[in-house]
């Protein structure tokens, strides 16, 4: 086990301001919100620039420079469904505090994506699903076999292959919560590395319940062996119970002022 | 089956922290290794003996070590002396006459005592309070003014009065200052954090963890000094990163082992072997846990000690 691992989600087309940003290639409102999520204890910084069909290729490589320029070379996840751009974004990425993350790969359309990333030394977020949400544990555990031996093959380390086991909506699919956490206990077990857009849980609850509900479902989460997230290093709350997961987990050494390092 | 080594290398290193001037500054820390495990990497500094003198003198050495200072009774002579003792680093002078309790010797005394070692030595300079807070506080302030430009290291911030020191000593005179935890890795971190909240740079910050007579409860000297070192490194935690300097003989020549006159248990043997055998064991043992310096009196300790760092490096 070691310390768990902040990957920020703010950086995100779907944010106007960003949009905006990568369109005009205005690199304040993305430094912004880099350093922010650093401040706040992010450990990657994840770059969605969408679909990005066009100019994916330029944004990827003007963001990936940007941001690594100016944040010390914080290691990046490239996330765009665009396979170019996420190559372009590798051959300008500075390499000397982590590897690049290719975010994603699922055992269906998107598998290639694993090629991509043993291709190039990058760890790999693998989703456990093919064509939507997986119906049941057994079916994530096949996608993970397929995925893991492909990865392998390709010469991959199995700790550079990130497992994420897709979170679920609460308000819809209240039942398959226990599954989930199953599921990263399962992955877990394997000696394998995990990950996930956790915020997905609370999608659609009112904004003062979701911050306690992110905050508990990631500590059982982390109980059940999670390694790492995709999520907003602002959002205090979770940051905090992540920060005294990783003290129970001893992971880090207590300190009166933890919460605020 | 051929050995194979694997060296066990870690993304983190300890702090280096320098001590004084020119030529003879000292460095302590740096490595990504463990204690004296050159054969995985590089140690970078190599660890560091300090002599230590009291301000009071000769008076409560032994008739053995006062006579290695020739009997003298000017502090600026007993100085030199020290300073050029076979393999010591650093010396380090204790105020132990400043203590309220004790001779409680005026400010302003103290740091004359302080400049006239200061200048008449060419290795840097460890201040060494009372072991009182309060007069620390003082006393530090006081004596980090008129040493000004030495780049001394200041013993020891604690809990009560960190915030003070680390303003005067740290801030406004940018000497070096320790932070005093006494066997509270929890608090040695804590120390570092609020230190460095008041703006001192972790460069500027050494750790005493605690000390303890080989014998005395000195497993959990050395446990902490190991889970310092590992937290350091391999949880690469920034805020324990910070070099380690043990106190030694200010605990070693206090017990009974090494006090009790020869008269009295003729079965120990000479007291003053006994005394620099125990500060040996002492300091070896903290080196090996994880301390960057150590801090004796014995000149026959001084040189033991810095020959074994010598033959391990």
């Amino acid at each position: 086990m070691s310390k768990f691992i902040v990957i920020g989600e703010r950086i995100h087309v779907i944010s106007p301001v960003i949009r905006e940003a990568l369109d005009k290639r205005d690199p304040e409102p993305i430094l912004q919100r880099a350093k922010d999520q650093i401040a706040a204890g992010a450990t990657y910084i994840d770059v969605n620039i969408g679909p990005a069909e066009s100019q994916g290729v330029d944004i990827m490589k003007w963001a990936v420079t940007t941001i690594q320029e100016a944040c010390d070379n914080i290691p990046l996840a490239l996330d765009t469904a665009n396979k170019a751009a996420i190559e372009a974004g590798i051959s300008v990425y500075n390499r000397s505090k982590g590897k690049p993350i290719v975010n994603s790969a699922d055992a269906g359309d998107r598998v290639e994506y694993i090629d991509l990333a043993a291709a190039n030394d990058a760890i790999i977020i693998a989703l456990l699903s093919k064509d939507g949400i997986p119906s049941d544990n057994d079916e994530r555990m096949e996608y993970l076999q397929e995925m893991l031996e492909r990865g392998m093959g390709l010469g991959m380390e199995p700790d550079d292959m990130w497992f994420d086991p897709l979170f679920l909506v609460i308000k819809g699919m209240q039942e398959k919560q226990l599954e989930v956490l199953e599921a990263i206990k399962m992955v877990t077990d394997m000696g394998l590395m995990t990950t996930g857009g956790l915020s997905n849980v609370s999608n659609g609850m009112p904004k003062n319940i979701r911050p306690i509900i992110d905050a508990v479902f990631i500590a059982r989460a982390i109980q059940a062996g999670f390694t790492s997230a995709i999520l907003n290093p602002n959002d205090e709350q979770m940051m905090q119970t992540i920060k005294c997961c990783d003290i129970i987990n001893n992971e880090v050494l207590y300190a009166d002022s933890f919460l605020d390092l | 089956m051929p050995f194979k080594s694997s060296p066990q290398k870690f993304n983190a290193s300890i702090k280096t922290v320098e001590i004084g001037t020119g030529d003879k500054k000292i460095a302590l820390g740096g490595e990504n290794v463990l204690p004296f495990y050159s054969f995985d990497g590089s140690a970078e500094n190599l660890k560091k003996v300090g002599i230590e003198i009291l301000d009071t003198g000769l008076e409560t050495f032994s008739p053995e070590l006062a006579e290695f200072y020739g009997n003298e009774t000017e502090i600026a002579a007993i100085a030199k002396k020290a300073a050029q003792a076979e393999g010591a680093d650093f010396l380090c002078l204790r105020f132990e006459g400043a203590d309220p309790n004790g001779l409680d010797r005026p400010v302003e005394e103290c740091v004359a005592i302080a400049s006239a070692v200061c200048d008449a030595i060419d290795i840097p300079l460890v201040i060494y309070g009372s072991k009182n807070g309060e007069k620390d506080i003082a006393l530090f302030g006081a004596i980090a003014e008129a040493l000004q430009g030495k780049n001394a290291l200041f013993m020891s911030a604690n809990e009560e009065n960190y915030k003070t020191l680390a303003a005067s000593v740290g801030l406004a005179y940018g000497q070096k200052l320790s932070a005093e935890s006494a066997v509270d890795i929890n608090l040695a971190k804590q120390l570092n954090v609020l230190i460095g909240q008041v703006g001192v740079a972790p460069e500027s910050i050494v750790m005493n963890v605690g000390a303890a007579t080989a014998g005395y409860g000195f497993e959990y000297v050395a446990s902490t000094m190991q889970r310092t070192i590992m937290a350091a490194l391999q949880q690469n935690d920034v805020m324990i990163q910070m070099p380690i300097i043990t106190p030694v003989s200010s605990e070693t020549w206090y017990v009974k082992e090494s006090v009790a006159a020869e008269a009295d248990v003729p079965e120990w043997g000479s007291a003053n072997e006994r005394g620099i055998m125990n500060e040996i064991a002492t300091a070896a043992a903290c080196l090996a846990a994880g301390s960057h310096a150590v801090i004796l009196r014995h000149p026959t300790s001084v040189k033991a000690v810095s020959n074994l760092i010598q033959a391990l490096a």
